[in-house]
């Protein structure tokens, strides 16, 4: 994959989202920090590269936990600028962990301040390269992305993946999500791109191939949004093994009644019994390689 | 981990050596989850094929000296 010189990836798995790093004239910036767990690997990575530059500049695309969960561990070793999505400021500002979906998904994330926010419209300099910010709400209200006219290049976070996109939040709290994802492809659709370098997994340059991919699988969680919470389960539940790498069997119906979002998607979508609907997720993730069982554990497979 | 995956073999695209466990180990300075170098970690995503599949012939390597 050719990028520009002053841009590397680093691909990360599935907890953390992939960092992008830019090393110009113009300074140093990193790009989404990953999950916390990972944090001592992203500064370990962010160094090696940096052979002893400092980072200056520190930029979030959103606010998930697998996107800023190094942002703390990296401003605790470099006097790094911080930016994040001006929606998001008053929640980073309180801390507020319900409003930030921590809390509501189970996951942790380390407290970290900001210095700078950004919003659709705006441009910044990366790499020595010119960025425009654009909205891309759907996965996430407040999400932005990064593209580049010039090296026709789009850092994507999680409204475009080779393969789809990431949950379609929103729509999990009754709130709108689906025609925002649409609207938001349709916006990078009308970008001239030549390699999207997204939050999770390679970056790609069959970009139509991917719209086509994610308009019609937006479409298909549109049709029937009970689809849209029954992957969130999945994807939740998924998330919360590669953090653990394993758990008690039993004790999946209970993670699924004391995590709000699992008792949210289940009350309004599903309306199942927790034991249930752990009996269908596991079988889900076993069935698609994503977990097996081993006695009384459900083991992380990949 | 990855077992049951050749690198000879595999048709390719080669897929990433990342399982999401990803903490240097600080003796071997390999990721203690792909066993990979740093080097290899950052220089992933723009490593051509070839260079893609030697990383993976080297993780089998180390899995089998470890």
């Amino acid at each position: 994959m050719k990028l520009p010189s002053t841009m590397q990836v680093f691909e990360r798995g599935w907890l953390s989202s992939n960092n992008i790093l830019f090393q110009g004239r113009d300074g140093t910036a990193l790009v989404d920090t990953g999950y916390h767990t990972h944090a001592a690997q992203t500064v370990a990575l962010v160094a090696h590269a940096l052979q002893g530059r400092p980072l200056d500049r520190l930029i979030n695309t959103h606010l998930h936990s697998d996107h800023c969960g190094g942002n703390a561990a990296l401003q605790a070793v470099h006097a790094c600028r911080t930016m994040i999505p001006a929606a998001e400021a008053q929640a980073v500002r309180r801390w507020d962990q319900d409003a930030l979906s921590f809390e509501a998904t189970g996951q942790q994330c380390m407290q970290f301040g900001f210095d700078d926010t950004m919003q659709a419209g705006d441009r910044l300099t990366l790499g020595e390269l010119d960025w425009q910010v654009l909205g891309a709400p759907g996965h996430d209200p407040h999400s932005l992305i990064l593209y580049c006219a010039e090296a026709r290049l789009l850092i994507s976070a999680d409204a475009l993946w080779e393969n789809g996109f990431g949950v379609i939040f929103p729509e999990l709290d009754g709130a709108s999500g689906f025609a925002e994802t649409r609207a938001t492809l349709e916006v990078i659709a009308t970008l001239d791109i030549g390699t999207v370098v997204p939050g999770h997994g390679a970056p790609f340059t069959d970009v139509r191939g991917a719209l086509t991919r994610a308009f019609s699988r937006a479409d298909f969680l549109a049709a029937d949004p009970v689809r849209n919470a029954q992957n969130a389960v999945k994807v939740l539940l998924k998330f919360l093994l590669l953090e653990r790498q394993s758990m008690a069997l039993v004790a999946v119906p209970e993670l699924l009644t004391q995590i709000r979002l699992f008792r949210d998607i289940n009350r309004r979508f599903l309306q199942l019994p927790e034991a249930e609907l752990a009996r269908w997720a596991i079988a889900q993730l076993c069935r698609v390689g994503a977990a097996t069982v081993k006695g009384e554990l459900l083991v992380n497979a990949d | 981990m990855h077992d049951g995956f050749d690198p000879l073999t595999h048709p390719g695209p080669m897929p990433s050596p990342c399982i999401s466990l990803c903490v240097m180990d600080p003796d071997s300075d390999l990721c203690q989850g792909c066993l990979r170098t740093m080097d290899e970690i950052i220089g992933w995503s723009s490593a051509t094929e070839i260079g893609k599949r030697a990383i993976w012939i080297a993780i089998a390597e180390r899995q089998r000296t470890a």
